[in-house]
């Protein structure tokens, strides 16, 4: 199975360290947890407030939103993939922006680089931004309603009342929510492997593709080790304080 | 206030559409034909509407041993786990020990190492073992992440019951196990269903594992028969989409079941995978 053994003392980690697509790989994946993060934060804001709104049969639009989460990651990922693809029999978008005339061909954004990183993001974002909004929703539901009384006696505008009372009271959840999807979003295998398989070319690649492809394909353990290897500095930052907020949260 | 009920009509049914959309896509191309998918006939509503990807997945492909493969670990999983777990989750949350807190904060750390770090090593641990290649590869590494989560619910919902009807059981002579038999895992029969239902879930989707563990095709489970549905010559996506609706429905079914407490259970960060 792949080379013998032997003792190489640092030779992985240097060779990485002058590794082009090794370099690729590190701002893929941060344009990939960034952004994806990012959005999940503004639309499950949106989403807690809608369903916050909601006046009736709230319990089951949560549950109708949540279906994205519950569905496993391969299907939403090949599900993904043909509503951007061109080819065969045109995907989702292609038909809607060919029906409504916007476009005249069929437009393979699966092809480009920013087209496939744009893709695994939103599949990324469709799967994640349901666990968002109902933790957000569950953070406004905890927020005492006197507040925003006082606040409206007081003459304070919607927008204010959201901001200085709102956004404040669901800090908490906020931050638990981005560092934990942040480290499962960064290490993420199963949206690029089954959407580009890291392409085009390089495009998409990110620390778990790249690192299986290593290993299992070029039959480089070491250095496939070596790849995730370098994530645990960030997991030795982070992971602490996920669970210092998960076990106060859990005290309290 | 009008302003605002319509404001929130046109945020439901803008979330609604962005998520049921893909699952239209997915139900309605399964029931396409082979040429109203790749002629782009018909899109939006099969016309005419065929079982034929249905019958196609259950008779020609190995779609249904797949789907006994992924059945089984997820049901062999569940049940290791659910035994691990409660018995993990209430020496933490009852018994007093030195160090039950950092026991505590250990199991959390546990479920936070990704799986994408784990994934060498677990594979050549488990080829020494000789157990890659069939599903006891499964059975013993979907544990690593399934008991660490679980335990962590438990031990939640075991601390909110109330210690005083084990003390009372003790008193009355039963032993330690009988007043976690008798008493405590009753009570707690809610929280522990919502696990289990969380570990088969976890399970029945998990994809990384079984696609580096298990090579023979007659071993693998659904999420990694259908990527070989797609990379074979022909692009079979209505096959894959009515694979993918006969995988969703039971998970979808299960969770209804549970909504209530899986919204509650959500805060330890289900998001992985």
């Amino acid at each position: 199975m792949g080379y013998p053994e032997r003792w190489v003392g640092l030779r992985n980690y240097i060779y990485l360290a002058n590794d082009d697509t090794f370099r690729t790989v590190v701002r893929n994946s941060l344009v990939f947890t960034v952004v994806s993060v990012a959005l999940k934060v503004l639309t499950g804001v949106a989403m807690a407030l809608v369903l916050h709104a909601t006046w009736r049969w709230r319990n089951f639009f949560r549950g109708l939103l949540l279906l994205p989460w519950i569905t496993s990651t391969v299907i939403i990922a090949l599900t993904w993939r043909w509503m951007f693809d061109a080819f065969p029999g045109r995907g989702f978008f292609n038909s809607v922006l060919l029906d409504a005339g916007l476009i005249s061909r069929p437009i393979a954004f699966m092809a480009t680089p920013e087209g496939a990183m744009a893709a695994v993001i939103v599949a990324n974002w469709w799967r994640g931004f349901p666990f968002f909004g109902v933790s957000y929703l569950a953070g406004m539901q905890s927020i005492p309603g006197e507040l925003y009384e006082a606040a409206s006696v007081d003459g304070a505008s919607a927008a204010r009342r959201f901001w200085h009372i709102t956004l404040p009271g669901l800090k908490h959840v906020i931050i638990v929510t981005t560092l934990l999807t942040f480290i499962f979003t960064i290490n993420d295998f199963n949206i690029v492997y089954v959407m580009t398989r890291g392409g085009p070319g390089t495009a998409t690649q990110v620390f778990a593709t790249y690192s299986y492809e290593v290993a299992f394909n070029a039959l480089r353990w070491g250095r496939g080790v070596t790849i995730s290897i370098f994530v645990v500095p960030l997991l030795i930052a982070l992971i602490p304080l996920v669970s210092r907020y998960l076990l106060r949260e859990r005290a309290a | 206030m009008k302003g605002w009920k319509a404001a929130t009509i046109v945020g439901l049914v803008g979330f609604g559409l962005v998520v049921l959309v893909p699952f239209w896509w997915i139900a309605s191309m399964s029931f396409k034909t082979y040429e109203q998918i790749q002629f782009a006939t018909s899109i939006y509503v099969p016309r005419p509407f065929t079982w034929e990807n249905y019958t196609g997945l259950w008779l020609d492909t190995r779609f249904p041993l797949w789907l006994r493969n992924s059945a089984v670990t997820a049901v062999v999983v569940t049940a290791i786990t659910t035994v691990i777990s409660c018995l993990s989750g209430y020496a933490v949350a009852r018994l007093r020990f030195p160090g039950r807190e950092s026991v505590a904060s250990l199991i959390l750390i546990l479920y936070l190492v990704p799986p994408a770090l784990l994934f060498i090593p677990l594979y050549r641990v488990l080829a020494e073992l000789g157990a890659t290649n069939s599903l006891w590869s499964l059975f013993l590494s979907y544990p690593t992440f399934t008991v660490p989560f679980c335990t962590w619910l438990l031990i939640g919902f075991f601390k909110a019951l109330p210690v005083e009807l084990e003390e009372a059981a003790m008193v009355d002579g039963a032993t330690r196990v009988q007043a976690l038999w008798r008493v405590l895992l009753p009570l707690a029969a809610p929280g522990i269903v919502a696990s289990a239902i969380f570990a088969f879930t976890l399970s029945w989707n998990e994809f990384l594992y079984a696609l580096i563990f298990i090579q023979d095709e007659r071993a693998i489970t659904v999420p990694v028969g259908l990527n070989l549905l797609i990379y074979g010559d022909v692009f079979h996506w209505g096959q894959l989409m009515a694979a993918s609706v006969i995988t969703t429905v039971p998970v979808v079914a299960l969770y209804m079941f549970i909504h209530r407490w899986m919204v509650e259970g959500l805060a330890a960060g289900s998001v992985k995978g």
